[in-house]
């Protein structure tokens, strides 16, 4: 293990603590017992074979989102609008779920995954192309077309697309109960399309680590002038990682609707599920492996901060870990040298007094 | 569609209204985008801000508090911004967004942790009740049965857009801000810290986001919701690119920005109010489309 690595993971175990004892501290400010909060989170993760399974449920969720951030942003493009995408992979895919109703699902399926790619990729190829033609910040367009998308399909949902079945008051018309994937554990969120998103995760995991295109990705991301001069067609790689986002985004949609309780769409069905996504990825400074892995670790906080929330402690403490352990990582590159410059000039400093006393 | 309706006395105060949430928050961005920095994180700093400012309006029972609390968060989370960006060189749009989503996180848990009611604040909810007091505002008559208030933010919002301009244009501290953005070297070789002068323009950032939560929280609304800024201070940043940082234009932008959404509440009898709600947030894309395809002719013009 070379020491570079020794010193990320280090600085990232120490923020990681740190910022657990901040949402500590905060707890102890709010009124609330910290070692109660923590153990109603690991209960709420681990306590029984429904919640175990829940959790698995969210790594994979975290695993996508993080993973589709990672895409982007190594090859030179912040994709801050993965929500928007997700919301119009699930409208579109939970559309034709139900107009495709009597259809063999081994056809209706990837039909439905056909359009959650599409409508996805589509929705995150214009901000590549604003980016990467007239230069305008991806940030800002990917942020307000979230709005804008998560508008048209609340639009969509409780107007055009309204169902008319009885008894139901929200959402498009519900998916054919054959296309629909089955609980893996009963009463838990887990459900056959843990399996797409193994699939898909190994799929980016492999592309960005081990391939050619992956390697130009990451030169283009890191350098653009200089993946420019030998010769990389850095435009056309940061588009492609765009599009690979946002069919990521779009298939994962698919996968909360066809998972859900409702069975249709319904514009409550993320709760800014993306972003969750997107602090792991920033996190782990968009290594793949390094998402996966920290999923999971992340996947815990967030399942059991439902526990939590029960208990009184809004779940939104888990959110400001999360951000804090990104202040921190942010940080340490800068704060590590500054310690070493500190050093060295300490240093200096006394062999020259020493130099002076002889 | 009905002109009188969109263009009338009331959708004039809407616009206005809107624009000077924009206004505030587009000055503190530029103030970093002057100094070399892109705060993207300004959302951030207006959330907070409108939290910290109902806190101290309801806590003191005085309005003049809450400006007092928001400002003093807005400079808070300026000079860490600083520190982040400047000192330990984090960075800036990983900051930026991170946050956006801490301050989020942060008002909507102590909002929550306070009231233990969600969505926003009513001091009817909290064990020790009280009321929010709104910044004071001048009436301007009546029109069409509803009086016009214009809230006491809006001048100064427009005085600060002027002192912003001669701070940045005539004087010399105007002249070094502007240097550490673009020329740090040279404001380095005449003796100046290029940065002190950035650790400045993110406090200025900090100040005037302050002053736009506590207008959103305590001028626009009367209350603090969660996620109030509802992207405004994304909009904000793009306006700071539209007008280049210069406070005239960003100005100007931002009040575009303000027409579009007052314009758009008052389609709503046409167009659902759904969809109408995303209009200031297309007007802004094509906006900065606009201009990127604008600048491209010029260049090849001048080629």
């Amino acid at each position: 293990m070379n020491s570079r690595r020794t010193r990320y993971l280090t600085s990232l175990a120490v923020s990681v603590t740190m910022a657990l004892l901040i949402g500590a501290l905060i707890m102890l400010i709010t009124g609330h017992d910290p070692l109660d909060g923590y153990g109603a989170l690991l209960a709420g993760a681990f306590g029984s074979k429904r919640v175990i399974g829940t959790t698995l449920y969210k790594t994979g969720q975290l695993a996508i989102t993080g993973l589709a951030t990672a895409v982007a942003s190594s090859s030179g493009i912040f994709n801050v609008g993965g929500e928007g995408q997700m919301y119009l992979g699930a409208l579109a895919s939970c559309y034709l779920g139900a107009r495709l109703t009597g259809l063999s699902p081994w056809l209706a399926i990837p039909l439905c995954l056909l359009a959650a790619i599409l409508s996805g990729a589509v929705y995150a190829w214009i901000p590549a192309v604003l980016k990467v033609k007239l230069k305008i910040n991806e940030v800002i367009t990917t942020i307000l077309m979230n709005t804008i998308a998560i508008a048209f399909c609340k639009f969509m949902a409780n107007g055009p697309l309204k169902t008319m079945e009885k008894g139901v008051n929200a959402g498009t018309d519900s998916i054919d109960k054959a296309f629909r994937f089955n609980k893996l554990i009963a009463g838990s969120s887990l459900t056959e399309s843990i399996f797409y998103v193994i699939v898909i995760s190994l799929l980016v995991w492999y592309l960005m680590s081990r391939t050619t295109a992956g390697y130009r990705m990451r030169m283009t991301g890191q350098n653009s002038r200089f993946a420019r001069y030998s010769g990389l067609k850095a435009d056309r790689l940061a588009i492609a990682g765009m599009l690979i986002s946002g069919a990521m985004c779009g298939m994962l949609g698919m996968f909360e609707c066809f998972s859900g309780p409702g069975g249709r769409f319904t514009v409550d069905f993320s709760k800014e599920f993306y972003f969750d996504g997107m602090l792991v990825a920033m996190i782990m400074q968009y290594k793949p492996l390094g998402i996966i892995l920290m999923s999971f670790f992340f996947g815990i906080l967030k399942v059991g901060a439902v526990k939590m929330q029960s208990q009184g402690i809004p779940s939104e403490l888990i959110l400001i870990v999360q951000s804090v352990i990104i202040f921190f990582m942010a940080a340490q590159e800068g704060f590590l040298t500054r310690i070493a410059q500190r050093k060295a000039s300490r240093a200096v400093a006394l062999t020259v007094r020493k130099d002076g006393d002889q | 569609m009905d002109w009188n309706t969109i263009f009338s006395v009331g959708t004039l105060m809407n616009t206005i209204n809107t624009a000077t949430i924009v206004i505030l928050a587009g000055l503190g961005c530029l103030m970093t985008a002057q100094t070399g920095m892109m705060n993207i994180g300004i959302d951030g700093m207006m959330t907070a801000g409108a939290f910290a400012a109902v806190m101290g309006s309801w806590l003191f029972d005085s309005w003049l508090m809450g400006l007092v609390f928001a400002v003093a968060t807005g400079l808070v989370f300026g000079l860490f911004y600083g520190v982040m960006v400047i000192r330990y060189k984090s960075d800036e749009f990983i900051i930026g967004v991170a946050f956006n989503i801490f301050a989020v996180a942060l008002t909507t848990f102590l909002l929550r942790s306070i009231t233990k009611a969600s969505g926003s604040f009513h001091p009817e909810d909290t064990a020790r009740g009280g009321s929010i007091s709104n910044l004071p505002y001048i009436s301007l008559g009546m029109s069409g049965g509803t009086p016009v208030n214009l809230s006491v933010m809006i001048p100064i919002a427009l005085a600060l857009v002027a002192i912003t301009y001669i701070l940045l244009y005539r004087t010399p501290l105007g002249f070094w801000l502007r240097a550490s953005g673009e020329h740090p070297e040279s404001l380095r070789s005449v003796g100046r810290s290029p940065d002190s002068m950035k650790y400045l323009g993110s406090l200025a950032c900090g100040f005037l986001c302050g002053l736009s939560g506590a207008y959103l929280s305590l001028g626009y609304m009367t209350t603090f919701t969660e996620n109030m800024s509802a992207s405004r201070g994304y909009v904000a940043v793009a306006c700071v690119i539209f007008g280049r940082s210069n406070p005239l234009f960003v100005c100007f932008a931002a009040i575009l920005f303000g027409f579009i959404e007052a314009a758009g509440q008052r389609m709503q009898g046409i167009v659902d109010p759904t969809l109408t709600q995303t209009f200031p947030y297309i007007g802004t894309i094509l906006m900065m489309v606009f201009l990127a395809v604008f600048n491209r002719m010029q260049k090849r013009k001048a080629a």
